[in-house]
């Protein structure tokens, strides 16, 4: 730990940087996780599971093109259509299971975390309160769990989607046209190293934005419980002041956020747009000299759509996985804390 | 108490219930408006566009650039077809080089777009975070105190960051994705329009359908997200008197009590956000499914029409086609999400508006004016009052106090001496009667000139977080060190203050929990000396304080009350002595009120306490209940 209280103090929470390992973070997760991994492994599997079966729809468009409308063969349609609403119907079903799975295990798992910081608020040391500001203690159990709750819901199972898909996406690339494949994919290593440079920017900026919000949530809980010595103080104006000034440095901190989390898409989308028309180069010189046909192509085109959509989301959820990981940080770091003075066994307590 | 308080206060759990016993039973669904739900949430959002109004320009400029936005959306696929029509099966390989160019340019001016807009929109979504929770900071700084006796500090926090939050997740996305949705979809409908109206037609099949489901899942999902926002209100309470509370919670082993009551309610939060998981797992799915299996009806029908009606849509077309489709599901994709982030933001934003709403209940008379106090003369003339009304706290009050005067104002516990002594500043307004200072109603006064000139010592101790100076010059912040060191003196502090090693820069906690409690009450005498104000209004509780220290705080009450009218709930019986008057008040009536020494001849309540020293046991019971007040 920073210090013996945590990193209560605001000058000190500020300028914070993130110390623990995610892998440490992410093991710590896993622990509140264990009671519903039942739930938990049935998600996973429906996630998996949907995105082949997302990944199957470009392949069935290629079948029709090629087999069924260039050759005029509207035969063809009596299994074609069949397979295909069964693998639309199925990717539905697989959705449902994961939504409902991953909400089960994520509002559960977020919830004993805060029943922990609790118990742990109740038995670490008077000292500790002393040193911190309420709001900031405040703002764990709430805002922080809510960031993680948040991540656990919705981030979770986007990245797991998202990596499968774009693993799936590539896997099917390689099997319909290995050259092309890797034209299309000779992007990719540019791709990773301009995200990660990012993903270094957004972190700082993710945690100043975050730990500038706590500063406004403390001001407002001391603002709030000394009101009543304002009002009879006559002294409302002076210390909205000093809440505008508070609040306009929080906007400058989101400013920065704001900038780095806006240039990540179109960053992907030029990247994406550059593979594209690698695709389409290579790709129209293979079909007119006979080695790949038109609904190859087409499905090119398409999976390339569909390990570019799922990167994009991707690294939008990286922003909340930097946020969810800060979050976690400071709430774990809230429970390691040393307890200073151990309460006496309740029984050998004197009551009033 | 107005009816909207009550009306409020019927929903909310009371800060003053006892710790660990949350009623619960208030949360239930039932007890909730529920009914006027979708109407609430749509005038929330007439609200919030009130909000965009000094920001139009900006809003524009995103509406505009979704436009340029909608058309490059559309160049990407276009020209793909293009290049299978006439470069692979026309064998126009010349074209190939200025189709792909147009394609990279189109999609670099995509990004370039998208960049401007979430930048744009991110911008004034901060700033109007900033105007909404200025709003509602301000008009929480001008609530009454009964408004802040019913509610817990935690939750209005909670209202102005995590509700706020859900508001500004919906602002920085909503324009841009709207207008994005609307032009986009307009701009695939002009495009696949102008090459097969049928196909078009049949491209719009699962839209009435998409329409119903997304307003099923918004209808049902709705009221689990209104109950999810006030469960994390309380879940916030109770983090908030378990930090406060904490010595008070010590003291009575009330832990286990607490930690049950917060699991119960994040147990029904829990349950609840399951709940609304369900939901959202069986219609959020939908639409696009519908889209896709909308697909497989546009390839039969192409294949149909080349080959049974002899139609001339090329195969570049039908590809077009069958990729608009699955762009078609892009803006609803993202409508549909922003309709999941409106859900979460309306339900704070109601929360937030439902606060500022409450009226304030003490304010100007329109004739107000600036009174200057000359003499300090105070008189209460038939004051009946009561926080609900037909419970009243003080029953016809009557009684003059001549300028300079000090009144010492005795009763049990209860009996009403806080509410009597809070009614002069006016921090809560009369039921009927009327109260003079210098024969002038106070509410001839204005409010802050009323307040300027009487000087208060809280019961509750309360330190600002800040330097001891910034604390004792908080009534007048460009008071000089020299008129600092005066009062502290005055209180008896300042010998203490000096022999911190950062002296008067000193800084003290948010609660000021590292000073004593005899110190901190010294200082906030400090704090109302400085104002100089001619009448003192002075709730003096007592700590836990040795002998040294009451003695002390006696002399600085003592000093603190010279030349000055001063109210006194005395907590000392040497306080008492030294007074000039002594009001006793039983069950909210007067029932003594005299010189000392004649009330000592009269034989009654005053002389009963005197005697029997009754008196030293009132503090004691007084503390446990201030603690447990917090």
């Amino acid at each position: 730990m920073s210090s013996q209280y945590g990193a209560f103090s605001t000058k000190q929470e500020e300028g914070k940087k993130r110390i623990i390992p995610d892998r440490i973070l992410i093991r710590q997760v896993y622990d509140y996780i264990r009671p519903f991994r039942r739930n938990f492994f049935i998600g996973i599997m429906a996630i998996v599971l949907g995105s082949l079966t997302g990944l199957a729809a470009p392949y069935m468009h290629k079948v029709a093109i090629d087999q069924i409308i260039l050759p005029g063969n509207l035969s063809g349609f009596i299994w074609w259509i069949p397979i295909f609403v069964t693998v639309v119907l199925v990717n539905y079903f697989l959705q449902y299971v994961q939504i409902f799975q991953m909400r089960i295990v994520g509002e559960n798992a977020v919830a004993r975390m805060r029943d922990e910081i609790m118990e742990k608020l109740q038995v670490i040391s008077l000292r500790y309160f002393s040193e911190g500001e309420i709001g900031r203690i405040l703002s764990r159990p709430i805002n922080d769990a809510n960031t993680i709750r948040i991540f656990l819901r919705i981030g979770f199972t986007s990245v797991l989607l998202d990596t499968s898909s774009i693993i799936g996406a590539f896997l099917i690339m390689f099997f319909l046209d290995l050259r092309l494949s890797v034209a299309a994919l000779s992007i990719l290593p540019v791709a990773m190293v301009v995200v990660w440079y990012l993903g270094r920017y957004s972190r700082s900026a993710y945690r100043k934005a975050l730990s500038t919000l706590g500063g406004l949530t403390a001001r407002m809980q001391e603002d709030f419980s000394g009101i009543k010595v304002t009002q009879a103080f006559v002294q409302e104006s002076s210390a909205r002041e000093g809440f505008e000034k508070k609040q306009n440095e929080v906007i400058n901190a989101n400013k920065r956020a704001i900038l780095i989390s806006a240039s990540y898409q179109p960053i992907v989308i030029v990247l994406r747009i550059i593979g594209s028309v690698i695709i389409l180069w290579y790709g129209s010189s293979f079909v007119v000299s006979g080695i790949m046909t038109i609904g190859t192509l087409v499905a090119f085109t398409e999976y390339q759509f569909a390990y570019f959509m799922p990167l994009v989301d991707l690294i939008a959820m990286y922003d909340q996985y930097q946020s969810a990981m800060a979050a976690i940080e400071r709430l774990f770091d809230l429970v390691d804390t040393k307890v200073e003075v151990v309460e006496a066994p309740l029984e050998r307590k004197i009551e009033l | 108490m107005s009816a909207e308080i009550r009306e409020y206060l019927r929903v909310k759990i009371s800060m003053s219930a006892e710790l660990g016993e949350i009623p619960i039973m208030k949360l239930q669904p039932d007890s909730l408006k529920t009914t006027k739900s979708f109407a609430q949430s749509v005038s929330a959002f007439k609200r919030l566009i009130g909000y965009h109004r000094g920001y139009i320009a900006y809003v524009i400029v995103i509406i505009v650039l979704s436009i340029i936005r909608s058309y490059l959306f559309t160049l990407e696929p276009l020209y793909t077809s293009l290049i299978i029509d006439r470069v692979i099966v026309g064998g126009n390989y010349d074209l190939l080089i200025g189709y792909l160019m147009i394609i990279f340019a189109a999609g670099s001016g995509f990004a370039l777009v998208n960049f401007l807009v979430a930048t744009i929109n991110g911008l004034i979504s901060q700033y109007m975070v900033r105007d909404i929770r200025l709003g509602y900071y301000s008009s929480l700084q001008s609530k009454s105190y009964s408004f802040y006796d019913s509610v817990s500090v935690g939750d209005l926090v909670s209202r102005a960051t995590m509700d706020l939050q859900t508001a500004d997740s919906f602002l920085r996305v909503w324009v841009g994705t709207v207008a994005n949705a609307i032009f986009s979809l307009i701009m695939i409908f002009v495009t696949i329009y102008s090459i097969s109206s049928t196909m078009t037609l049949i491209s719009l099949l699962p839209m009435p359908f998409i329409f119903y489901f997304t307003t099923r899942l918004w209808v049902r999902t709705m009221q689990l997200f209104r109950i999810m926002q006030l469960i994390l209100g309380k879940l916030s309470t109770y983090i908030q008197q378990n930090i406060l509370g904490m010595k008070t919670v010590r003291i009575f082993r009330r832990e286990k009590d607490l930690l049950n009551g917060f699991k119960k309610l994040e147990q029904m939060f829990v349950d609840t956000a399951i709940k609304a998981g369900k939901i959202q797992s069986i219609y959020m799915p939908l639409s696009p499914t519908l889209l896709t299996l909308g697909i497989a009806v546009v390839y039969v029908y192409s294949a149909y029409s080349i080959a049974a009606l002899g139609l001339t849509l090329t195969i570049g077309d039908i590809i077009l086609f069958a990729r608009f489709m699955i762009r078609l599901t892009f803006p609803l994709r993202e409508l549909s999400m922003l309709l999941g982030t409106w859900l979460n933001a309306s339900a704070g934003l109601e929360r937030v508006f439902e606060i500022m709403d409450i009226p304030r209940s003490v304010q100007d008379l329109p004739d107000a004016k600036d009174i200057t106090i000359k003499e300090g003369k105070v008189e209460f003339r038939g004051v009946n009052f009561g926080y609900v009304k037909d419970r009243p706290i003080l029953k016809d009050i009557s009684f003059t106090v001549s300028p300079g005067e000090k009144i010492a104002i005795l009763g049990e516990t209860g009996s009403g001496k806080t509410s009597l002594i809070y009614l002069i500043p006016r921090f809560y307004d009369l039921n009927s009667g009327s109260i003079l200072i210098d024969d002038v109603d106070l509410r001839d006064f204005k409010l802050t000139c009323l307040r300027k000139q009487t000087g208060v010592v809280l019961q509750d101790v309360f330190l600002f977080s800040g330097t001891i100076k910034d604390n004792i010059a908080f009534g007048r912040p460009n008071a000089s060190l020299d008129e600092v060191v005066k009062v502290a003196s005055a209180a008896k502090i300042r010998d203490y203050i000096e022999s911190l090693p950062d002296g008067y820069d000193t800084m003290v906690g948010e609660r000021g929990v590292t000073l004593s409690g005899g110190q901190r009450q010294r200082i906030t005498i400090a704090r109302a000396l400085l104002t100089d104000p001619k009448i003192l209004i002075m709730d003096d509780s007592l700590s836990f304080v040795d002998a040294k220290t009451e003695q002390a705080i006696q002399s600085a009450v003592e000093e603190a009350m010279k030349g000055r009218t001063t109210f006194i709930i005395a907590q000392r019986l040497s306080t008492v002595k030294n007074a000039d008057k002594i009001l006793v008040l039983r069950d909210g009536a007067v029932v003594e009120f005299g010189r000392p020494e004649e009330l000592m001849l009269r034989n009654g309540t005053y002389r009963r306490i005197y005697e029997t020293q009754f008196l030293d046991k009132v503090p004691l019971k007084g503390i446990v209940e201030s603690e447990d007040d917090r």
